[in-house]
């Protein structure tokens, strides 16, 4: 398999050499951009994984052009910010960013939100399951653009971004056990490499905030081999 | 406005003053005149009756005028004849007006010798008497003045109705004119509390001028403030990309004791400029109210503390539903356990419900704050650490974003020291009605 190909799109000079030169040394191919223009002639000159783009641009900016690349393309997108208001992020996402990535940021950092991203698209993203929007359980609704969980009475329920791709790898395989390897592996987008955290205080915190008086989470554990998810999902 | 009469009271006492003196200096000249009318009134009809008796009586042989004399006399007027000379006419200057108002209306009764006198006593009555032509006299009495207080006292207060009309409509007239002025002065007291006031232009020209340079003012200051806080905002935006090419430049320092340290000051910086921006913001970006489960909130914070080893913990239901800013209000806890963990080595942070309040508490085990920083500490850009001994790290505004927060879902904060020791930071939230689960 070929290095994947990620056009950057960052219109400060230096920044944008820094973090070229950082995705290249993590392995991956870069074609720098500065402008709008500049990232069409880059998308003509070959197949393109992914795409790093900052929000203040020069010209037409950032949010735009996400708009204008999810008309032609369902390649992931990162959003670089300076700004790293929620407005943003928010709107970001439900552009069909894949990320939202506040300045500043370190090497290591975006390396793990890229190999997330790349990996969740090779994992989950098969030919079928495309860029799904919405899941419901239980009366509980997710908003997988907004990274959002409400409740049963429509309330926002805060997630860590590891909780919330736990929650999404449960969604994709429900009624079915799933082993702890497999868990962690589907999981690992998020948790990153800073703080490899245990599948199983996650799955814990995940089933408290799950829990209502009335009914407890809909996780079961199947003892020496992992955990089921026990309701019903339907997808929008 | 001095006293606590104000401007109202004031322009009202003038008011006051200036009708009640038209109302006395008017009843005392009408009163007066009036009382000439009556007395010119009365010479008259005595005139008339004393010419009709001196020419019946005339005309009558004396034997038959003292019986005329008696059939004269009415209830009102006294008449009997005297051939006798009468007594020497007694001085009685205050009814000399009367005699010659009497001598205006009938000249006859110039030569006649008419005399008045003034009888003393309760009862006053005017006796008097004149020469018929023979030489004899007709003597004369009649009561003097009169119920003439009782009518009086009627009269004023009837005169007084229009003059409590005209206060009245006084009160009202000066109430609207300064209306404008009063919503002036509620206007000011609200300037500073966040959005413009803007105080609609009415009244009376002068207010007006005063109202439109008020609001001008207001604009001006508005704009400055704005200014700042844009100007500081593009700052806090522009110093994030350098700062990212640092974060990036860092990754090439080979030294790992410098990287390291290196590292420390960037998030250090970074997160100086993100509580800054926090501070700044929410003006022309307000977070939207939504329903949040708060409790799934403060335990996710607690957690990433707890992820990082840090010794906090979580005390309170699971589920807790409110409208609220939620990401405001978790950073406003974040600040809180941050303090707490800074003055301190634990946070217990714990979330209860009583009646219609949601109390959020962080309690710490430092050395708590000394009872007359309280209020100091909640201002931006302060902090308690005497200079700089502990290793104090941001801006100083971990508070005042707490407060901001908290004001904006129109709770309370409050720091008060445990009996126990340590500091107990408190936010207490006010739930509409019961809108909870769980």
């Amino acid at each position: 398999m070929t290095a994947p190909s990620i056009i950057l799109v960052e219109d400060d000079p230096p920044l944008r050499t820094l973090t070229a030169r950082a995705l290249q040394e993590h392995g991956y191919q870069v074609r720098p951009a500065s402008s709008g223009p500049e990232m069409w002639v880059a998308f003509d000159a070959g197949p393109v994984d992914l795409v790093v783009l900052d929000v203040m641009l020069p010209g037409t900016n950032g949010i735009d052009l996400c708009r204008q690349i999810r008309r032609k393309s369902d390649v992931p997108i990162i959003f670089i910010s300076a700004k790293g208001s929620e407005t943003d992020r928010i709107v970001g996402l439900e552009l069909g960013a894949d990320d939202y990535l506040p300045k500043p940021f370190g090497t290591r950092e975006l390396i793990a939100r890229i190999r997330a991203i790349l990996r969740r698209v090779g994992v989950e993203r098969g030919p079928d399951e495309h860029r799904e929007s919405e899941a419901h359980f239980d009366g509980w609704s997710v908003n997988f653009p907004r990274r959002e969980l409400r409740s049963p009475t429509g309330a926002i329920v805060d997630l860590t971004g590891a909780e919330f791709d736990l929650l999404g790898s449960f969604l994709s395989h429900p009624q079915r056990v799933i082993a702890r390897e497999r868990l962690i592996e589907l999981s690992r987008t998020r948790m990153g490499d800073s703080s490899d955290r245990s599948i199983d205080v996650l799955v814990s915190r995940l089933r408290r905030k799950l829990s209502t008086q009335e009914k407890g989470a809909p996780i079961t554990t199947v003892r020496g081999v992992g955990y089921m998810f026990n309701a019903e999902v339907s997808r929008a | 406005m001095r006293g606590s009469l104000g401007l109202l009271g004031r322009l009202f006492a003038i008011l006051l003053l200036t009708v009640l003196l038209e109302f006395a200096v008017g009843t005392l000249i009408y009163e007066r005149s009036s009382q000439l009318y009556l007395q010119d009134d009365e010479a008259r009809r005595l005139a008339e009756h004393l010419v009709i008796a001196r020419k019946l009586l005339t005309e009558q042989p004396p034997e038959d005028r003292r019986l005329l004399g008696l059939q004269l006399t009415t209830d009102r007027y006294d008449i009997h004849w005297s051939a006798a000379a009468p007594p020497p006419p007694p001085l009685s200057p205050e009814l000399e007006r009367m005699r010659r108002q009497i001598i205006a209306w009938e000249p006859s009764l110039e030569k006649s010798g008419l005399w008045l006198r003034l009888t003393p006593g309760r009862h006053s009555e005017v006796n008097g008497g004149l020469r018929l032509p023979d030489g004899s006299w007709l003597y004369f009495g009649m009561p003097h003045g009169g119920g003439k207080w009782a009518f009086t006292i009627g009269r004023m207060g009837l005169a007084l109705i229009p003059v409590l009309a005209l206060l009245l409509a006084g009160w009202v007239l000066i109430r609207r004119t300064l209306a404008p002025l009063r919503d002036l002065t509620h206007a000011t007291h609200r300037i500073g509390r966040g959005s413009e006031v803007i105080v609609p232009e009415a009244g009376t020209s002068d207010v007006r001028n005063l109202i439109s340079a008020f609001n001008a003012m207001q604009a001006r200051i508005h704009r400055l403030i704005n200014e700042r806080t844009e100007t500081l905002a593009a700052v806090g935006h522009d110093l994030r990309t350098p700062l990212a090419r640092l974060q990036l430049r860092l990754e090439e320092v080979r030294d790992s004791d410098i990287r390291d340290a290196m590292g420390d000051d960037l998030e250090e910086m970074g997160a100086m400029l993100e509580s800054l921006l926090a501070f700044l913001g929410g003006e022309k970006d307000p977070e939207p109210v939504v329903r949040t489960d708060i409790a799934v909130s403060i335990a996710t914070v607690v957690d990433a503390f707890q992820d990082h080893g840090r010794d906090v913990s979580y005390d309170g239901p699971d589920h807790l539903e409110m409208e609220v800013r939620g990401l405001s209000l978790r950073r406003a806890v974040r600040n809180l356990i941050e303090n707490a963990l800074h003055y301190g080595h634990r946070a217990r942070v714990s979330l209860l419900r009583k009646d219609d309040e949601v109390l959020i508490r962080v309690d710490d085990d430092g050395p708590g704050i000394p009872r007359e920083r309280l209020e100091e500490v909640l201002r931006p850009f302060s902090r308690l650490d005497d200079a700089r001994q502990r290793n104090t790290r941001g801006l100083g505004l971990g508070l005042a974003i707490v407060q901001k927060a908290v004001a904006a879902e129109r709770g309370q904060l409050t720091l008060a020291n445990r009996p126990e020791g340590g500091l107990r930071a408190e936010i207490c939230l006010y739930l509409p009605r019961s809108a909870t689960r769980g």
